[in-house]
């Protein structure tokens, strides 16, 4: 059989599309529906997908309140109940969350995890992130953001004692941040442990990926920037003593697909529409943490720019993206709304599969994180149409191969 | 009278495992037979048998049941509480209403050495953090008015920007500037349950609590215990009616269900608490539900089924939703 590539169905709000809720076919009480997310949770286990994904932020998304007032993202279900409530309405599909080293401390987020894993007979899995946003800080008594290094050695510290507390390892732990007297008071993991995810693509961010990730979430635009990204990240593994194989490289995808190419466009146009240039150009700015983007004219180019604590690899993505196409800060901000510098293609099933073929094929990446651009109708229209195709051309799983979320992805059980 | 189970998920030693199936029936038999709520601890005394922690284990409960309030006990050492908002927050959205977050006023010393708290906290900062944590998390509840959003998709308003609210708290041990990122819940917000209390716990029960968990005692003591609280919540200028003082009772089988329903009858005849907190074995469930409750309700003490679909309904609390 031929390697088959790994998707995630990436939930998130009304969809990934700044503009979704506003989309007549959006369902706009997301964040207060339940059942909205059981029945997405089984749309996507029954297309087979390895796991569901949420993302996760401890405060609002956008600090100007007249912007956010204009988006789906102010108010949501926190993840880790969301997704104990989904553990117990599924039965083979992953389940990852999002949560922050910055917020948490580590032996309360390794005793949730494993609650979870074992709510889900082993489908759990935690995407590590730092928390760039001054936003979040202000919830939790900081002053200021704390630098980009000091953040990544906090969240080095507390890796390594979630891990050591999920393998059972002698306990106690007296380090520069955390202290840890006990183990875990719970059973061991199903699966070993729950599936360790990261995002982080800056230097520092790949460095802790290669030594403790099990999974990797990107962004990356085109397929050079996605290969260069894939050698470069399994290529630091063998200095912490393994295989290339124990981590699985999944970029995000924002697809918009359709019957024919026409069809797409049109959709994807609709959404692109309902974006008002005001919510555009904030979301910019916020990725680029920059404030005053406003000042300039919104037809003319990106003006230069500082480097910031924030998200330092996104920023330079989303630069790069708009030098290399000329484009003005309203195409920029309308481009960049659509899939928040994730890579987005438009088109037909079999266009999408050729697409995602050839990054699979081409070894810059394992799998895709599937961003639905609004829910339900864009991972519906994933399932039904780019999922049989990838299925035709022996891409895809017919069917779950095992039961955790460690089987799904091929990743080795630790001992 | 009111009525929780008190479910205790690690197991007693010589039992076994309680699985997530064990505790979803043990839970929709106490539905069946209408209690206000189960409560469930979290953390054991000593080394626990239960595979879960409190907060996952309700989320997937909630899915489960339809009625029946569920309450956790969750620690001000183990989260932030902006962490810990937003969880009771999304679990009262997920079960429609229907949470409790149990709160103890007693410092445990275990979780202190695992939060990176080592030395711990004094008895009094202990006290003065736990009160401000609790205001903080009741506060944040409160950010979103309930008409706060629109979903106004033509006129592109999601929500009304003046019905949502900073929080801007300042404190000694906290400062959070909100608002949460969940919704108002669907019973204005989670009930707060309040035990472990001391002397000088009182007052601060008395001002937030809406449940308080007592000790059991004798039928003085318990009396005097729960006049103190009534007289103390007046004082702070609340209403004694809006809180509701329950006893923590253990249920042995080799009680006959006459001589246990009388015990419950003249405690709470005798106005000594406003209902029951019954501590009982996942295998005794039957003998308290199908022996006792029904002498209960033959008495007329407690009510047939549920009238309303939210917890803050089920205890006679403002806020309801749907009283």
């Amino acid at each position: 059989m031929t390697a088959q590539m790994k998707l995630g169905a990436f939930l998130w709000a009304t969809g990934h599309h700044i503009a979704a809720w506003r989309h007549p076919k959006a369902h706009v009480t997301a964040g207060v529906d339940i059942d909205h997310y059981v029945q997405l949770a089984r749309a996507a286990e029954a297309a087979k997908f390895d796991m569901i994904f949420c993302e996760d932020a401890a405060g609002l998304r956008e600090a100007n309140i007249g912007i956010a007032s204009q988006t789906s993202r102010s108010i949501g279900f926190e993840p880790i109940s969301l997704l104990s409530a989904l553990a117990v309405q599924t039965s083979r599909i992953g389940l990852v969350s999002t949560a922050s080293t910055s917020y948490n401390e580590p032996y309360g987020l390794a005793r949730t995890f494993l609650s979870l894993d074992h709510l889900s007979s082993g489908r759990a899995g935690w995407n590590l992130v730092t928390s760039a946003s001054p936003i979040e800080a202000a919830n939790f008594g900081s002053t200021g953001l704390k630098p980009h290094a000091d953040r990544y050695e906090r969240a080095r510290e507390f890796a390594e004692v979630v891990t050591g507390l999920w393998h059972g390892k002698a306990s106690g732990h007296d380090g520069q941040s955390f202290s840890v007297r006990d183990p875990l008071d719970l059973p061991r993991s199903p699966q070993g442990a729950p599936v360790m995810v990261q995002a982080g693509a800056s230097d520092v961010g790949r460095d802790l990926a290669a030594r403790t990730a099990d999974v990797v979430f990107t962004a990356a635009q085109t397929f050079d920037e996605a290969k260069a990204f894939y050698d470069d990240l399994k290529g630091r593994m063998a200095a912490y003593g393994r295989e290339p194989d124990d981590i699985k490289i999944m970029p995000g995808v924002s697809p918009v697909v359709a019957e024919t190419e026409a069809e797409a466009r049109d959709k994807h146009e609709e959404l692109q529409e309902l974006i008002p240039d005001d919510v555009g150009v904030a979301l910019l700015s916020s990725y680029l943490s920059i404030s005053d983007l406003w000042r300039y004219p919104i037809d003319g180019p990106l003006p230069e720019l500082p480097e910031s604590e924030g998200m330092k690899s996104r920023q330079a993505l989303v630069v790069e993206q708009s030098r290399r196409d000329g484009l003005s800060i309203r195409q920029l901000a309308r481009h960049f709304a659509g899939a928040r510098g994730h890579w987005r293609i438009v088109g037909t099933a079999a266009q999408v599969a050729d697409e995602l073929q050839a990054r699979f094929e081409g070894g810059a990446a394992d799998g895709f994180n599937v961003m639905p651009s609004y829910f339900p109708g864009e991972l519906d229209a994933f399932a039904t149409l780019v999922v049989p195709e990838l299925r035709r051309r022996g891409l895809f799983r017919k069917d779950y191969e095992g039961r955790t979320l460690r089987d799904h992805l091929g990743l080795k059980r630790p001992v | 009278m009111h009525l929780a189970i008190s479910l205790n998920i690690a197991a007693a030693t010589g039992e076994t495992v309680l699985d997530f199936s064990r505790i979803s029936k043990f839970v929709r038999q106490a539905e069946a037979a209408g209690v206000d709520m189960i409560v469930s601890s979290d953390t054991a005394d000593g080394p626990s048998s239960s595979p879960f922690e409190a907060t996952t284990l309700l989320a997937a409960l909630a899915t489960v049941t339809d009625r029946i309030g569920l309450v956790a006990s969750a620690s001000t050492l183990a989260h932030q509480p902006y962490n810990l908002a937003r969880r009771f927050a999304s679990l009262d959205i997920i079960s429609h209403g229907r949470i409790g977050w149990h709160a103890t006023m007693a410092q445990d010393s275990r979780e202190a050495a695992n939060f990176s708290r080592p030395e711990g906290f004094s008895d009094t900062d202990f006290r003065r953090r736990a009160e401000e944590y609790i205001g903080i998390v009741r506060g944040l509840w409160q950010g979103w008015d309930a008409d706060a959003l629109l979903f106004d998709k033509t006129g592109g308003r999601f929500h009304d920007p003046e019905k949502m609210h900073l929080l801007d708290h300042k404190g000694e041990f906290f400062s959070v500037r909100g608002p949460l990122n969940v919704a108002r819940s669907p019973q204005d917000t989670p009930v707060l349950v309040l035990s472990g209390l001391s002397e000088p716990d009182l007052d601060i029960a008395a001002r937030n609590a809406d449940v308080i968990l007592l000790e059991s005692g004798s039928a003085e003591s318990a009396k005097i215990r729960f006049d103190d609280l009534r007289r103390r919540a007046t004082a702070a200028g609340r209403d004694p009616d809006a809180m509701r003082v329950l006893t923590n009772i253990s249920f042995a089988p080799d009680d006959t269900r006459a001589a246990t329903a009388d015990r419950l009858e003249s405690q709470f005849r005798t106005r000594s608490c406003d209902g029951f907190n019954i501590q009982v074995r996942c295998s005794m469930l039957d003998e308290f539900t199908d022996l006792v409750l029904p002498v209960l309700r033959q008495r007329g003490l407690v009510r047939e089924g549920y009238r309303g679909t939210t917890l803050r309904s089920h205890l006679g609390l403002a806020g309801g939703g749907d009283r």
